[in-house]
């Protein structure tokens, strides 16, 4: 019933056309008005009675019409000066038009053999370049002008609207990021574009690629987003650098350069590109390769400006003050790998993500190349000095204090070891034999060092002190973890060797000095003897009292232990020789002039070696 | 001793050659003869490589992408042999003079490294000139005559492709300071399209918008000496392959500033080879070449000495007046000679398309084997 009603209407409307209209153009311009008026009006609907004649020529005059209909319209919109897009009605009408233009062109184009037909369909084409140019147009000015700026405080472990929370943005701020300031602390301004727009632009975008302007679009697109980009990155405080720009700027610049990195790193991988991604499917929804282009066309930019930075950085110096640095960025890496590749992970983004693996995997050179140099400068520092007192050389402070420090990071280490080309054994990883390396390298050097001293006891003494702060700085850590219990132990027994060497070295002959000698020639050669004896004695006691005292043995239980040691080697010896030595008949008499110390007194003076002067106690 | 590691083809282990070189504890001292014809081969190997580019520089080839790749191709291979001559004798290059001389060249080898960079970046830029073409070519070749707002579309992507390949020079006073007065946070008004087709240094990603590629091949040039007879003696004869390898890096990142586009692309270079060594001839005949070519009328103002870029000039030179020339209706006449441009322009377009990535691909390579033999090197120096 109502469509009787509606076609009885129409058919009025067409009467009314044709009565008034004096001519056809005016007629034409009637069922426009029409047209506009109601949308029942449609100009399809108003020509219904059109039926295409056998010649066509009635079909071609209907393509005329609608034709002449659709230039109107369209011409009105490329002429206005004001945006289209700022009337919504204006940009529903303009859409329809070019869509009936489409379909126009659709429609006939099997004819487009026939002259007439031809020539519409031409006319149709220079209709639709002019209506692409004004949509291009408008397209730009959506991008530009349609996004609001607003600040935004964003804390790393809120979910991103509806999709991807993966439990690594969760774990996210307790463990990964090396940067001192909260997480709360990332302002970004962002520049989102509203839902409205969004639907604007891909509502331009269905007709610009169905009408073969895609590239255009996209081009448009990806400038305008890349500015974006380009202005947030920069507003992160990261700067273009070339390779030579990082090799040459001083450390402590490189470091603060580092710290911004790692910031624009996160940022750009788990915020900015993903929403450049969602922005990209929404705005060419439905044309999958467009919208892999134009992400691409988007983000390539500033991607190779993140990659090159880092590459830099691995390609740079390997001084081993680097090295906690370098392993951020290699950290970093790592853990962006995963946002990496679910980011670029369309067909045109290959390149990209082979090159992130390629510099990922250079970081890790890099910081293998940093003990390369460590071990380098171990095996270069000289055997010049002498440390006072055979105290603690400052390389084996600094060498056991960098792998502890190193071996806080044994996780990322062992993974950075494991890519390079070694050949593990069944039972240590790659990570065990570098440190073990270092070690047998860092005490060839402390033996080439020992030997400076004139005095072999010194020498004694020197590797002592040495090896024993190896052993300690080893022992509780992850790096006696790595090294393994058999090395600390082997290390424990070297330490006592070189202990028993210094005694052996400076105190057997004087102990054997106190040996009781039965074969002596009568009482009075024995007395003679031993008199002798005493005073080589009480000489050399003193001589090496007086030098070892000033030597230094800085761990306290490892001093308590030689004095013990000794003093027990020495006190019942020197006791029961002096105790002899009193009994001696007429030289007895006199054993008091000989006998300088009483055993308490030797004890007092074992009991002061090892303190070192002010000076050399360290 | 000297330590090492390299990775790759040489694949030791890289302690167990450490081990061993610091157990074993003595020099490798090659009978001198070996090492002379060593060194002669490589000098041979060069010399050879570049007779060749030069006998196929020749009816247009010169500097088109299929030429350029083949020098590059030389570069790696040379580089290989270089890398060699390096490892077998890496017990002196920690000793002077060779420890100097090496790390001089490692020092110019990073240049080189923002170099590939910055070509990479240009590389990029002629891409977007592709684009331009593209939307020529499919706004004129279709099956239906040519319209005028096809016409109108093609006019404004040729306009558009020819501003993008002025000379940055001419460029940057227009669009460098419309980047300039960006207001913080959005560009408004300002707003050209040129700016959406890509100026130099806004698609420059890699290097500072004040790095100079003249700049950077003059101090890749500087001091670069025939090495003197101490150092020569001193070094058993390694400063000579050092001298020839830096010598090659040169002139290949001379040619690609010269053929690709690129921030601030100057070809004043103090570049020349003593005769006496056997790749000193050919090398420095096509550097006399390419300088011939880059002073040529009608190249003299050019962005890149690209054969490709010439011939994509040249095309939407023609294509521009064609289309200027038009009035409608269109005459049968003209029809066929647009379609015939068209022709030209696809064709050239096509060769452009299939020969740019690969050529991309290459440049990169010969990044990553400079870092990788800079890497080795220097980590063998003790």
């Amino acid at each position: 019933m109502a469509e009787n009603g509606e076609e009885k209407l129409l058919a009025v409307a067409r009467h009314i056309a044709k009565t008034l209209g004096h001519n056809e153009s005016m007629a034409d311009d009637i069922l426009q008005i029409f047209s506009t008026f109601d949308g029942r009006f449609s100009r399809e609907k108003l020509s219904e009675d059109q039926q295409p004649s056998d010649d066509g020529s009635g079909g071609v005059a209907a393509l005329e019409r609608a034709l002449n209909s659709l230039d109107s319209q369209i011409s009105r919109f490329v002429a206005s000066d004001q945006p289209i897009w700022s009337d919504p009605a204006d940009s529903a009408a303009f859409l329809d038009a070019i869509d009936e233009l489409v379909n126009l062109t659709r429609e006939w184009s099997h004819a487009s053999s026939e002259k007439p037909i031809s020539a519409c369909l031409s006319r149709a084409d220079d209709m639709m370049q002019q209506a692409m140019f004004r949509i291009e147009e408008e397209f730009r000015s959506l991008m530009d002008h349609g996004a609001e700026s607003f600040p935004v405080s964003h804390r790393f472990d809120e979910s991103e609207e509806e999709d991807d929370v993966d439990d690594g943005e969760e774990d996210y701020d307790d463990s990964q990021i090396p940067v001192a300031q909260p997480l709360t602390d990332y302002d970004l301004i962002i520049d989102a574009l509203s839902s409205a727009t969004i639907n604007d632009l891909h509502e331009i975008t269905k007709r610009m690629l169905a009408a073969g302007f895609g590239k255009s679009c996209s081009h448009v697109y990806s400038g305008s987003r890349r500015e974006f980009l380009e202005e947030s990155m920069s507003r992160l405080g990261l700067q273009k650098l070339s390779i030579e720009d990082v090799h040459k700027m001083q450390w402590q610049e490189l470091e603060d350069e580092i710290d911004r990195w790692i910031k624009a790193a996160n940022v750009a991988l788990r915020i900015l590109f993903p929403s450049e991604r969602r922005l990209c499917d929404r705005v060419f929804f439905g044309f999958s390769s467009a919208a892999d282009l134009s992400f691409m066309e988007v983000c390539r930019g500033s991607t190779i400006q993140l990659l090159n930075f880092a590459d830099a950085v691995a390609i740079g110096s390997r001084s081993p003050e680097r090295l906690f640095k370098v392993l951020d960025v290699f950290e970093t890496m790592r853990d962006l790998m995963v946002e990496f590749e679910s980011v670029f992970s369309d067909q045109f983004c290959v390149v990209l993500r082979n090159e992130a693996v390629t510099i990922w995997k250079r970081l890790g050179e890099a910081v293998r190349g940093i003990f390369m140099e460590l071990e380098n400068l171990i095996r270069r520092d000289p055997a010049k000095a002498a440390v006072p007192g055979g105290g603690l050389h400052p390389i084996t402070r600094y060498v056991m204090n960098y792998l502890r420090a190193a071996c806080r990071s044994r996780q990322t280490l062992e993974q950075v070891f494991e890519e390079s080309n070694g050949v593990p054994s069944k039972d240590s990883t790659l990570l065990t034999v570098q440190m073990s390396w270092i070690m047998e390298l860092l005490e060839s050097n402390l033996e080439v060092k020992s030997k400076v001293y004139k005095d072999p006891a010194l020498s004694y003494v020197f590797l002592m002190n040495n090896g024993r702060y190896i052993v300690q700085k080893v022992r509780d850590g992850e790096l006696g973890v790595l090294l393994g219990e058999d090395w600390i132990r082997k290390h424990n027994a070297k330490v006592k060797q070189y202990q028993m060497s210094y005694q052996r070295s400076s105190w057997n002959k004087m102990i054997g000095l106190l040996k009781l000698d039965n074969a002596a020639v009568g009482m009075n050669g024995l007395g003679k003897a031993m008199k002798e004896k005493l005073k080589e004695f009480n000489m050399q006691f003193d001589e090496v009292c007086k030098a070892h005292s000033t030597w230094v043995v800085f761990d306290e239980q490892m001093r308590e232990e030689l004095r013990t040691s000794l003093a027990r080697l020495l006190l019942p010896a020197y006791g029961n020789f002096i105790a002899r030595f009193q009994n001696l008949g007429d030289i007895g008499k006199n054993a008091d002039r000989y006998i300088k110390y009483g055993v308490e007194d030797i004890e007092a003076r074992v009991n002061d070696l090892f303190n070192g002067t002010s000076t050399a106690r360290k | 001793m000297p330590a090492t590691e390299f990775q790759g083809s040489f694949g030791r282990s890289l302690l167990t050659l450490r081990r061993d070189q610091t157990d074993s504890n003595h020099h490798h001292h090659q009978p001198q003869n070996t090492m002379e014809a060593e060194l002669d081969s490589f000098q041979r190997q060069v010399a050879e490589k570049f007779i060749d580019l030069n006998a196929s520089a020749g009816d247009n080839n010169l500097l088109s992408l299929d030429w350029i790749s083949k020098l590059l191709d030389s570069f790696l291979c040379c580089q290989e042999e270089f890398r060699a001559i390096i490892f077998n004798h890496r017990s002196q290059i920690s000793a002077p003079p060779m420890d100097r001389i090496l790390s001089d060249y490692f020092e110019r080898s990073i240049k080189a490294l923002d170099v590939c960079n910055a070509i990479r970046d240009g590389i990029e830029q002629i891409r977007q000139w592709q684009k331009l073409s593209d939307i020529v070519i499919s706004a004129l070749d279709s099956h239906r005559p040519v319209g005028e707002g096809q016409l109108r579309r093609a006019k404004k992507a040729l306009i558009d492709l020819a501003i993008g390949m002025l000379d940055e020079k001419d460029h940057s006073s227009t669009t460098s300071l419309a980047h300039r007065n960006r207001s913080f946070g959005r560009a408004k008004d300002n707003h050209s399209h040129h700016r959406s087709f890509g100026h130099f240094r806004s698609l420059s990603w890699s290097v500072s918008r004040s790095w100079s590629a003249s700049k950077q091949l003059q101090a890749l040039a500087n001091n670069l000496n025939t090495p003197k007879p101490n150092d020569v003696a001193a070094s058993n004869g390694l400063a000579v392959p050092v001298y020839t390898m830096t010598s090659v890096l040169l002139f290949v990142m001379w040619v690609l500033v010269a053929a690709i586009p690129c921030q601030d692309r100057g070809l004043q270079v103090n570049f020349s080879v003593p005769r006496h060594y056997q790749w000193a001839v050919p090398v420095m005949s096509l550097h006399d070449k390419i300088v011939e070519e880059s002073k040529r009328r009608d190249r003299k103002n050019c962005c890149g000495l690209l054969k490709e870029i010439d011939r994509i000039e040249k095309s939407s030179k023609v294509m521009n007046e064609l289309v200027d020339s038009i009035q409608f209706p269109l005459s049968e006449e003209k029809e066929s000679e647009v379609k015939q441009r068209v022709v030209e322009l696809v064709e050239v377009h096509e060769g452009l398309k299939k020969g740019l990535d690969p050529f991309e691909r290459k440049v990169r390579e010969v990044f990553h084997r400079i870092v990788r033999s800079r890497t080795e090197s220097l980590d063998s120096l003790c």
